[in-house]
């Protein structure tokens, strides 16, 4: 079977630093500031209180046994309760989770039309004033701070669109009326449509200058010029043998973005207070929530393996040439 | 007399340099070609030759300026540039290129490959088109069931066939070949040889073969055209060219060619490089090269002489010859 | 922000002269001939004047309150007051100040760990290379930027901090690129000579591989101070920062803290995210464009919509 080295590879690559991430989050975590917990958490708590505390969080046994109890733990699931609410950290994460997402998702859909839209007009027009303003703008956005951005959007662009800048729902829906399902889509989809936005404007210029390196170097190639010499307009080679060949890479790409657009997401949610996974973060740090911190990082590093997993998977079935 | 099926008329192509100034790679390059002949084109690298081969196709990038003529059953293809030239690609000239091993898209099959100039130029559709890419694969020496396989999935010289078979596709009538056998083992290049011929004759095509080896040539052509600094040295049928050439340059490089029957004799290369183009040549261009150099060689530039049957030269050595060659 | 702005820049820098990139080494040939490496140049010679100037652009202390909050631009303060009733133009200088030298110190101590690690990677190679490259790999899966809040929202707020937080997580990107030039230099022929002469380990890295992967590194750096002053405001945005300091990250949390969108006091907002801006696109313009004269890579296109051009003919030679 083709690949199967190739993709028992990478899965067992995968595992292994999904390992090494769990014990990084453990030893972050638990080792460092477990103590912090307790302390921070109730001033006035007696001695005997935090003692309890301690024991319940399992800071009393060894590093060991803690890594033990911590790895078991994950095995079912359980990722600790979170101290402001006491629910399980689990629970408190889906939907934040779900709400990131959608947003990571629609931004992600942006930026890969923009930066392919863009890097091919620039490739096509090489060296023309498309191409130069192509690649500046785009070098331009992906130097601005996320958070900037998303406050410039707020400051002017929100206004005339008249889209909403904060949170994920309209709190008036459903009160005057029953809010069909079209309704509370729409109403979401306003909500997630700035900050998709700016997501998409920092990271398309990434996406943009890649497609246009790999269309360049696809156009290049020997059998490029063959299409060419075989009577094929300039569209059509482009289309039917520069396109796939150059869009490769951007499969690679996103996934290996995601480390970014995580953290882009982080502050952009911030700035829009949009109920995702990375206001969450933020807000426990806030309130040293640590089980909720750290479960959000463990959701947040695990996709980013997943991602990279699914890129070489799917690059691997892109390109034929690909056979480990 | 008849009109040739392809003849170029004082060709000449300039390159704009990325510094400013040009590149003046083809120097008015003339000659002709008969239906079913087979012509080389011979010279060092860096003369000139691939680039005036790719003109006939108009295959040039767009720093490139182009003037003279090149006349396709007597009518000038390069009239109007891309318009004029990009109708005959692939059906009445086709083109396999130096390295062809990479002449195919990797992440598509060498069948679909074979299919697409056959859409294109409404030779055939669907299963028509299936039927002949298997044929041309047969006929150049690939098992019909390889259409459905990726380029990697063969080997250079089957590489090679294939996209011998390719430019076939629409039955053309003239096929420019560049090189074809650089980059293979001497066992492929002689079957690959012997496939080109044995198809010229089949498809009645008339073949230029581009190349600086001057034993493909000998095996292959008919005639040929010794180009040096961008101009045509000399032209002729190939035993005159090594029997009696009327250019140093011919004799010293047939000379230069390690003749391996023969054993034991000296390897004499051409001490010296080739002119640079980016500046204007001043009389003729290998006079500091040349063993046979005399007075105006420095100052006046060469012209083509006709100096014998179907035979031009470009050298003061012939200047006794009173008509200029007609173009 | 992954490395793969490699294929990025690299195209703003078009037209890299040839006869340049085939000389190693020569970063002023590049740097004085190549415009958009000049102007990238420019942009950071500007701000790091402005930063050694700081101390005398700016006396006493730029938070200090001149007027009413928000009040916008006029005459007397070119770029307005903020939600605290200080002078923006101060609290620019000495962000300037700040940021950079954030910038700067987190990129050298992410070039000191990557280069280390790059260059005994690739010059001991075997066992070493294989762990310190595998180490490598699982850094680069997880991802930095939660990395970074989370190690800041652990350690505490003070500036050393952020800065070795900041450089700990960037050396990955480093220690590949220095590992790959050391291969290469380690199989040059100078090298196995002064080998084979009896030069010892300790020799040959300092004396025959590090002058040859320097320029690189130093390329190199430069990116990495763009990405860090970029770090710097992901980590000051989020409340992590030191409280006592003013970076421009500080400045553009401020703004949004004070509700600035609300008192439409865009001069509180702009200037500093442009600040930043202009400084990560400066670093990233000159240090791509070393990068790639030191790692030349030229390609010629097939296909463009411009044509070839025809001339009429200029003329027959002369027939005699």
């Amino acid at each position: 079977m083709r690949g199967f080295d190739y993709v028992g590879k990478r899965m067992l690559f995968a595992a292994l630093t999904v390992f090494v991430a769990i014990t990084l989050n453990f030893v972050l975590f638990r080792t460092l500031s477990g103590d912090a917990v307790s302390a921070l958490r109730c001033r006035q708590c007696t001695q005997a209180f935090k003692e309890y505390q301690r024991e319940q969080l399992g800071l009393d046994k060894s590093r060991w046994e803690q890594y033990q109890l911590y790895l078991e733990d994950l095995a079912h699931g359980n990722m600790g309760k979170s101290l402001r609410s006491e629910q399980p950290v689990t629970h408190e994460l889906w939907p934040p989770l779900k709400n990131t997402m959608a947003m990571v998702a629609l931004g992600t859909v942006f930026s890969i039309v923009f930066g392919v839209l863009v890097g091919v007009v620039c490739a096509w027009r090489r060296g023309t004033w498309a191409d130069k303003g192509g690649l500046w703008s785009g070098l331009a956005f992906y130097s601005m701070p996320p958070q900037w951005l998303g406050l410039l959007m707020v400051l002017f662009v929100a206004g005339w669109f008249g889209l909403p800048t904060a949170g994920i729902k309209d709190p008036t829906l459903g009160i005057l009326g029953d809010a069909s399902t079209w309704d509370v889509f729409v109403d979401r989809i306003r909500h997630m449509l700035l900050p998709a936005l700016t997501l998409g404007l920092v990271l398309y210029g990434e996406y943009a200058l890649v497609v246009r390196s790999a269309m360049l170097e696809t156009l290049g190639e020997d059998y490029v010029l063959t299409a060419r010499a075989k009577g094929l307009s300039n569209w059509r080679t482009v289309r039917t043998h520069g396109l796939r060949n150059a869009l490769l890479p951007i499969v690679t790409l996103v996934a290996l973005s995601l480390g970014f657009i995580i953290g882009g997401s982080i502050t952009i949610e911030y700035v829009f207070s949009y109920p995702g996974i990375g206001l969450e973060v933020v807000e426990a740090i806030d309130q040293r929530d640590y089980p909720i911190l750290q479960g959000a990082f463990l959701l947040l590093t695990l996709s980013v393996i997943g991602a990279n997993l699914l890129a070489d998977l799917l690059y691997f079935k892109l390109d034929p040439r690909v056979s480990g | 007399m008849t009109t040739p099926l392809l003849a170029l008329e004082d060709l000449n192509v300039w390159f704009e340099l990325p510094g400013g100034g040009e590149l003046h790679a083809v120097r008015g390059v003339s000659f002709d070609l008969e239906a079913g002949e087979r012509f080389g084109l011979v010279g060092e690298s860096g003369c000139g030759k691939t680039t005036a081969m790719l003109s006939i196709m108009g295959l040039l990038p767009p720093n490139a300026t182009v003037a003279g003529e090149v006349r396709l059953d007597g009518e000038n293809i390069l009239a109007r540039g891309e318009e004029t030239v990009s109708p005959h690609r692939w059906d009445d000239i086709a083109m396999v290129f130096q390295g062809a091993m990479n002449a195919f898209n990797p992440v598509q099959t060498v069948g679909s490959q074979i299919e697409e100039p056959m859409h294109l130029h409404g030779v055939a559709e669907g299963k028509v088109a299936r039927r002949q890419t298997e044929e041309l694969l047969e006929r150049v020496g690939i098992p019909k069931d390889r259409a459905d396989r990726f380029p990697h999935e063969f080997s250079g010289g089957m590489r090679q066939r294939a996209a011998i078979a390719m430019a076939l596709a629409c039955e053309p009538k003239i096929l420019l070949a560049d090189e074809p056998t650089t980059a293979l083992d001497v066992m492929v290049q002689a079957q690959i040889l012997e496939l080109l011929v044995s198809l010229a004759s089949d498809f009645n095509l008339a073949l230029i073969l581009v190349t600086h080896d001057l034993p493909v040539v000998a095996q292959v052509c008919d005639r040929a055209a010794v180009m040096y600094a961008g101009e045509v040295a000399e032209s002729a049928s190939i035993d005159a060219l090594f029997h009696t050439p009327k250019h140093p340059y011919t004799r010293l490089l047939f000379a230069a060619t390690p003749d391996l029957r023969a054993g034991g004799d000296r390897v004499a290369s051409i001490p010296g490089a080739p002119p640079r183009l980016d500046k204007p040549i001043v009389g003729c261009p290998f006079q500091p090269r040349c063993d046979s150099a005399f007075a105006p060689c420095a100052t006046e530039t060469p012209l083509l002489k006709n100096v014998g049957e179907r035979h031009v030269a470009a050298c003061h050595l012939n200047d006794h010859v009173r008509e200029p060659a007609t173009a | 922000m992954s490395a793969s702005i490699q294929g990025g820049a690299a195209a703003a820098t078009e037209g890299v002269d040839v006869g340049a990139a085939r000389r190693p080494g020569s970063i002023r040939h590049v740097a004085l001939r190549e415009p958009t490496a000049i102007a990238g140049l420019a942009i950071i010679a500007f701000f790091v004047l402005v930063a050694l100037l700081s101390p005398f652009l700016v006396t006493g202390d730029p938070k200090a309150k001149v007027g009413p909050i928000f009040e916008p631009p006029s005459a007397s303060y070119p770029i307005g007051l903020d939600g605290g009733g200080a002078n923006m133009v101060d609290l620019l200088i000495a962000g300037t100040r700040v940021s950079l030298m954030v910038g700067f110190c987190a990129a050298l101590v992410s070039a000191f760990i990557g280069g280390t690690v790059g260059v005994l990677a690739g010059f001991y190679g075997g066992r070493t290379d294989v762990v310190l490259m595998r180490t490598t790999d699982y850094f680069l899966v997880i991802p930095d930027i939660p990395l970074m809040i989370v190690a800041a929202a652990l350690f505490g707020r003070s500036l050393t901090n952020i800065i070795i937080i900041i450089g700990i997580i960037y050396w990955t990107t480093t220690a590949r690129l220095i590992r790959a030039q050391v291969l290469s230099v380690r199989e040059r022929v100078y090298v196995k000579r002064a080998r084979a002469l009896g030069a010892g380990n300790k020799r040959l890295i300092f004396k025959h591989i590090l002058p040859q992967v320097a320029p690189l590194l130093v390329a190199n750096t430069v990116l990495l101070v763009a990405y860090a002053i970029f770090a710097e405001t992901f980590i000051t945005f989020l409340g992590l920062g030191d409280p006592s300091v003013i970076s421009w990250g500080r400045l553009i949390e401020n703004a949004f803290n004070d509700d600035a969108i609300l008192n439409n006091a865009w001069w509180a907002i702009i200037p500093p995210g442009l600040c930043v801006t202009l400084v990560v696109l400066g670093a990233t313009l000159f240090g791509q464009s070393l990068e790639d004269a030191l790692n030349p890579r030229l390609r010629v296109g097939h296909l463009s919509v411009r044509r070839f051009k025809v001339r009429p003919l200029r003329g027959k030679l002369d027939s005699e």
